[in-house]
This record gives C-alpha cells, sequence and structure tokens, in this order.
C-alpha cells in the first residue's frame, strides 16, 4: 500500500475521534513544548552570556574599593588605604599580561537637559575606559588631554540617556546640567544594549575622573587620586588566574595591608556572568524533568489509545485482511498512524513554545533562540516515540486471525 | 476433467470449547470449476460459513487441503494467503462490512489498495460500481446508502480485484425480499458473465437461482446436486406484480 494512502487513512482516523487524538497527543505537546522552550532559552542563555562576555571581555577583572574612599575610614597605621589612579598606573606597568586598567569614579546625579531630566550613572572615567570596556564612539570624540587634567566640563553619553534627553536632535556642542554643573556633550556612546541582569549598558554619562571627583560627587575623598574601581583588561584569557594572583599581591603591598581583609575585592566579570548562566542551567534541567516524564507518560497515553483504537476497529482490520492486506500492511497503518499522532502532538507543541518563547521575550526579558535544527529534532523525535509507543499495539493487529478480527462484536 | 477453481479435499475442522470438542466441519470434498453458480445450504451449524470461510482462507481447515487452482494454500503464511485473497477471491458478507466515513468508490477500491500496482484502481472501480448500478453514488458513504445499495458497493468491491471465485455467506441475509431478489438478480447476471459464485444461503427460494445445491448437515455435504436454475428477473417481476396487486386490493 502506497505511503501517501497510508497517511491518508491515518489521517481519518484521527479526525473521526479528533477529540480523543488531541487529549492523546496532551503529553507530547506538553513534552515538545517544554523541550523546545528548554533549548531556546538555553540557546538564548548562551548567546548573552557570549555576547556580554564579548562586550565586557572574559578577559576584564574589576578591582573595587571596599567603601574606604571617603575619609573617616579607619587609619590605623596613620595611612589612609585607598585605591587611587597610581595604583591603575602601576597595574598596567608592573603586571605584563595586562593590557589595560582603567580607573573610574561613579555617582548617581540628575541631569537636565532644556525641561527635561533623566537620571543616568555617572562615571568618572579617562580614555582608557574605551579600550578597557570595548566602548565605541557613535558620534564626536574622546577626551582632550586638557580636559582630563583640569577637570574640564564635558560629558560622554550612552545611546539611552541620548535618546532620552534629545530624541533626534544632535547632541554634540549642547549643554546639559549634571548636578547642577553645566557640561557640554562632547561624544555619543555606541549602543550596547541589555546585560544579562536585563540592565540597561547604555544608560550612562562617561565625564573626567576629576570632573566626576570634584564637581560632582558630593563626597569629600581620602586622597585626591581616590578612585572606585579599576577595570583591568588582561592580554589573554589563559592568564586570569596568574594575573588575578598578581594583582592581588600587587595591591596588598601597595596599600599595605595585613591578614584577610582586604580594602579592595577583585572580580571577573565572565564570573559574574555565568553565574547567572548556571541559574538558567537549572532552571533549564528542571523543564528537562518535565519535559521528559511528559514525553513519557505521553508515550503511554499513545500506546493506550492505540490498543484502545485496535480494539474498536477489529472489524476494519479483519475486513482489510479478508480483501489482501498483510499483516506488515496493518502493522504500517496503525504505526503511521501512532506517528502521525506523535508529530502532530510535535508540531502543536513546537506552536505553543514558539508562543509561550516569544511571551518570555516580550514580558520577562529573557532571550529565546529556537534553532532550525531544534525544531525538525522535535517533531522528528516525537515522530519515533509514536514509532516506539505504536509499535506494541500495532504488532498485536498485525497478528489478528482474519477470520476472528472479522467475527470481532 | 478440467482444472477446478476451488477444491477441496477432506477437510476438518475442530473447535476445543473447554472440554467439549465441536466439530464443524468433517471430512467435506468439493471441486468447483469455473463458472459455477453454487448455493450451499443447510440448516443452522451446520458448517456452512466455516466452509466458505475455508474457501477463502480465511480460515485453515484443521485437517484436509483447500487446493486453489490447483495449488495446495494449506500451509501458506499469513502474508502469502492475503496475497491468495486478494487475487484469487472475492468476498460478500451478510453484514456488507463497508469501511465507515468512507466514500463507496474508497469502499470499491480497497482490495486494489493492497496491490504492488494500482495505478487504474479508481477508473476500474467506478467501472465495478457501474456494474452494480451506483455510479452516480460513488461519493456517498455507507450510512448515506440502504441496505441494498450497501451491498451493492460490497459486490462491486467484491469484483474490483476481478478475483476467481465471488464467495457470499448470506447476502440477502439482512435484506427484505425484493431487494434480496434484486441482489440475487445482480448475481445472476454476474454468473451469466462467467463469474464463479457460491453463496451460502437459508432460505430455497434464494437457493433456486444457482445451478448447483450443496446441502451441508452436521459439519458433512449431504447432498451436492446440479439443477435447472430460476429466472431471478422473472421472479422480481412477479413478486412486484403480486405486491402492487395487494396495494391495489
Ligand atoms: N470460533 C468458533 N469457536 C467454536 N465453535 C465454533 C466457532 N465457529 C463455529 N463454531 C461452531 O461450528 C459449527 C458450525 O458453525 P457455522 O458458523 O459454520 O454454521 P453455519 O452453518 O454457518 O450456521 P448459520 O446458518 O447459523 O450461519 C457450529 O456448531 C458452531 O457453533
Ligand atoms: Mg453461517
Amino acid at each position: 500500500m502506497k505511503w501517501l494512502l497510508l497517511f491518508k487513512v491515518a489521517w481519518v482516523a484521527l479526525q473521526v475521534n479528533l477529540m480523543r487524538s488531541i487529549l492523546t497527543m496532551l503529553g507530547i505537546i506538553i513534552g515538545v513544548a517544554a523541550v523546545i522552550i528548554m533549548l531556546a532559552l538555553g540557546a538564548g542563555a548562551q548567546y548573552e552570556v557570549d555576547q556580554q562576555i564579548k562586550s565586557l571581555g572574559g578577559n576584564v577583572f574589576i578591582v573595587f574599593a571596599r567603601g574606604r574612599a571617603t575619609s573617616g575610614a579607619r587609619g590605623a597605621a596613620g595611612s589612609v588605604q585607598t585605591l587611587t589612579e597610581m595604583d591603575a598606573e602601576a597595574i598596567e606597568q608592573q603586571i605584563p599580561q595586562v593590557t589595560v586598567a582603567a580607573p573610574t569614579m561613579w555617582a548617581n546625579a540628575q541631569v537636565i537637559y532644556g525641561n527635561l531630566n533623566w537620571a543616568p550613572s555617572i562615571q568618572g572615567v579617562d580614555n582608557r575606559i574605551f579600550s578597557a570596556q570595548n566602548w565605541q564612539l557613535n558620534q564626536g570624540r574622546e577626551f582632550s588631554a586638557a580636559e582630563l587634567s583640569s577637570s574640564g566640563r564635558v560629558a560622554i553619553i550612552g545611546a539611552t540617556v541620548q535618546r532620552e534627553l534629545f530624541g533626534a536632535s544632535d547632541p554634540i556642542g549642547q549643554s546639559i546640567r549634571v548636578d547642577r554643573v553645566p557640561v557640554t556633550v562632547i561624544g555619543v556612546l555606541d549602543a550596547k544594549g541589555q546585560n544579562t541582569q536585563g540592565n540597561d549598558q547604555d544608560d550612562l554619562i562617561f565625564m573626567p575622573l576629576d570632573t566626576v571627583r570634584k564637581r560632582i560627587s558630593g563626597r569629600t575623598l581620602a586622597s585626591p587620586r581616590a578612585v572606585r574601581s579599576i577595570i583591568v583588561q588582561v592580554a589573554d584569557e589563559r592568564d586570569m588566574a596568574l594575573v588575578e594572583q598578581e594583582l592581588e599581591s600587587l595591591l596588598r603591598q601597595r596599600l599595605r595591608t595585613t591578614g584577610s581583609d582586604d580594602p579592595f575585592r577583585i572580580r571577573n566579570l565572565s564570573e559574574m556572568v555565568e553565574t547567572r548562566a548556571r541559574t538558567m542551567q537549572i532552571f533549564n534541567g528542571l523543564l528537562a524533568a518535565v519535559a521528559s516524564v511528559s514525553l513519557l507518560v505521553g508515550g503511554i497515553g499513545i500506546m493506550n489509545i492505540m490498543l484502545v483504537s485496535v480494539t474498536e476497529r477489529t472489524r476494519e482490520i479483519g475486513l482489510r485482511m479478508a480483501v489482501g492486506a498483510e499483516p506488515g500492511d496493518i502493522m504500517k497503518q496503525f504505526l503511521i498512524e501512532a506517528m502521525l499522532m506523535c508529530s502532530l502532538g510535535g508540531f502543536l507543541g513546537l506552536s505553543i513554545a514558539l508562543l509561550v518563547t516569544k511571551g518570555l521575550e516580550k514580558f520577562a526579558g529573557f532571550t529565546a533562540i529556537i534553532q532550525p535544527e531544534v525544531v525538525l529534532l522535535s517533531i522528528g523525535f516525537s515522530a519515533l516515540i509514536g514509532i516506539f509507543f505504536g509499535y506494541y499495539p500495532a504488532r498485536k493487529a498485525s497478528r489478528l486471525q482474519p477470520i476472528d478480527a472479522l467475527r470481532h462484536e | 476433467m478440467i482444472q477446478a477453481v476451488i477444491e477441496s479435499i477432506a477437510i476438518t475442522k475442530s473447535y476445543q470449547m473447554g472440554s467439549q470438542q465441536v466439530q464443524a466441519l468433517a471430512g467435506v470434498d468439493v471441486h468447483i470449476q469455473a463458472g459455477e453458480f453454487i448455493a450451499v445450504m443447510g440448516p443452522s451449524g451446520s458448517g456452512k460459513s466455516t466452509f466458505m470461510n475455508m474457501l477463502g482462507c480465511l480460515d485453515s481447515p484443521s485437517s484436509g487441503e483447500i487446493r486453489i487452482q490447483g495449488e495446495n494454500v494449506t500451509h501458506l503464511s499469513a502474508a502469502q494467503l492475503a496475497r491468495i485473497r486478494n487475487r484469487y477471491i472475492g468476498f460478500v458478507f451478510q453484514q456488507f462490512n463497508l469501511l465507515p466515513r468512507t466514500s463507496a468508490l474508497d469502499n470499491v477500491m480497497l482490495p486494489l489498495l493492497y496491490r504492488p500496482d494500482h495505478s487504474d484502481a479508481e477508473s476500474f472501480a467506478i467501472e465495478c460500481l457501474k456494474r452494480v448500478g451506483l455510479a452516480e453514488r460513488m461519493d456517498h458513504h455507507p450510512s448515506q446508502l440502504s441496505g441494498g445499495q450497501q451491498q451493492r458497493v460490497a459486490i462491486a468491491r467484491a469484483l474490483v480485484n476481478q478475483p476467481a471465485v465471488l464467495l457470499a455467506d448470506e447476502p440477502t441475509g439482512a435484506l427484505d425480499t425484493e431487494t434480496g431478489l434484486e441482489i440475487m438478480q445482480l448475481f445472476q447476471q454476474l454468473h451469466s458473465e462467467g463469474k464463479t459464485i457460491v453463496l451460502v444461503t437459508h432460505e430455497p427460494e434464494i437457493a433456486a437461482f444457482a445451478s448447483r445445491q450443496l446441502i451441508f448437515r452436521d459439519g458433512r455435504l449431504q447432498s451436492d446436486k446440479r439443477v435447472q436454475p430460476a429466472s431471478a428477473t422473472e421472479h422480481l417481476q412477479r413478486y412486484r406484480q403480486q405486491k402492487s396487486q395487494e396495494g391495489l386490493a
């Protein structure tokens, strides 16, 4: 019997009991949907991690000052322990594997342009920040040496700040007020988008370190060159462990600390990103469990309904045998029916997965990527489940004796 | 002697029912020649259906042989028997046994689907529906057809594979007298066209249309005789006249 005809026969059989078929498919539907959602979120998370490691650099450390950048911190040894610009320079010069060490300050301040206001994160930097964090300028220029050395009132703004304050108009040369200080916009950064935590990375303003230190932060600093963090970029990712050790000993020596209570903390950005990815994996593991149980239950459901179907249609089987169907033909017919039911379930599961992932992307900020091979694989796999669980009922049907089947009530 | 289409040679069939053994057939020899129209008669439980199922290779005898065109088929596999049925046998059942929710045409085509080559299946199936006078009903489902029409579809299905023999087990059993006579008229026409037909019936009036009568009793062939067949067409005419007269009276 031709395959096309077998599919037609199977399709008619499914339609006859449409509701029952759909209910039977439910396990497969849920299973396949869970598998696809799981893979889509997994691929999405991986993509984000990759993107972020690319944008932040998997080869980057951030050295944070631990809350001692302000005066009044204890000065037990008569000296103030804090990170300074000089530490950044020392890191860059004394650790050969380090390409850049960019000192940064930060503050939060209200930014006003005309009658619009906005509250981005204000970062005090020098031009090393561009290479340390892979920032590109979209328009304008970097800071000049004069602006950096004399706390110039200039700013380079992130894409979000540009959008919120300037819209379509050209921000270069415009004056904005940062914490009531008038500042001229000299550049706009290329957009980086959200990071894995869903934070907008473009909602920031760069200003010279000194400008933030003296004019914005409003805090009295322990040292005139104090910074709140240093972004350290390593040439080769394979040297990360080594550089971390060297950073630690260099800074300890420079800040004259003993014991375990370091006044700084070294964080690896890709580690932070990967923590997030691990959370994702746990979630994925859960989905995988749901998926496999659901596929198993779905498969058993298919087997059950196929057994019912074989019993219900015993006379039909008898008739087909009487007019010349060989056991193999009957077997094929029921296998194809089970397979069709499962792949249909797989298809419905796929549709649901598409809806759910779209929803998660839209309302929960997930990134989900459904790869084409996953689609083919899931439908193929459900068809296989159909064959696996349909085999026993199909074989049972094919082994009926024609005369017994025809006489069946 | 000419080669018989189907022969049963000393076939027996017994069923074990608990401790009791039922002897449904107890040694039956029948040789059926091409072009014969045979009526199988006998009381209920005498083994008529059992015998037909053996002839049609739906069931296998406990002992003895079934030969189809001289070939012993008794020990063939299930698949081989299916091929034999597909090629040589056309069944007509008392309960029609059409597939529900399937058009008359698709029902008729069913046997051809199990052939390796069925490229002109549809045109031939339409041909067969025409032969039984139902060409204009080919898209109807069984539930949209009368009992007589359903039996005609079933006969078309039995004809579609151009079988060596048509086997009909009480084909008029579920029909009223007039429709039954119409079906018998059709069988007689098919016989006059050269078809070989074996038909089981309880009713002597129906058996009278055949040219040879086998009578079973207790699983044995009690008698086997050739007769002059009555004409179903004439019977039908007489029956209709009578009915219309009764209607007038
Ligand atoms: N599957 C079976 N199991 C047990 N006994 C059976 C089976 N099939 C038939 N028999 C017995 O075999 C005998 C012959 O049955 P068969 O159906 O051939 O009779 P029949 O002549 O066709 O009767 P009827 O005119 O009522 O159809 C009966 O006694 C019946 O009970
Ligand atoms: Mg019977």
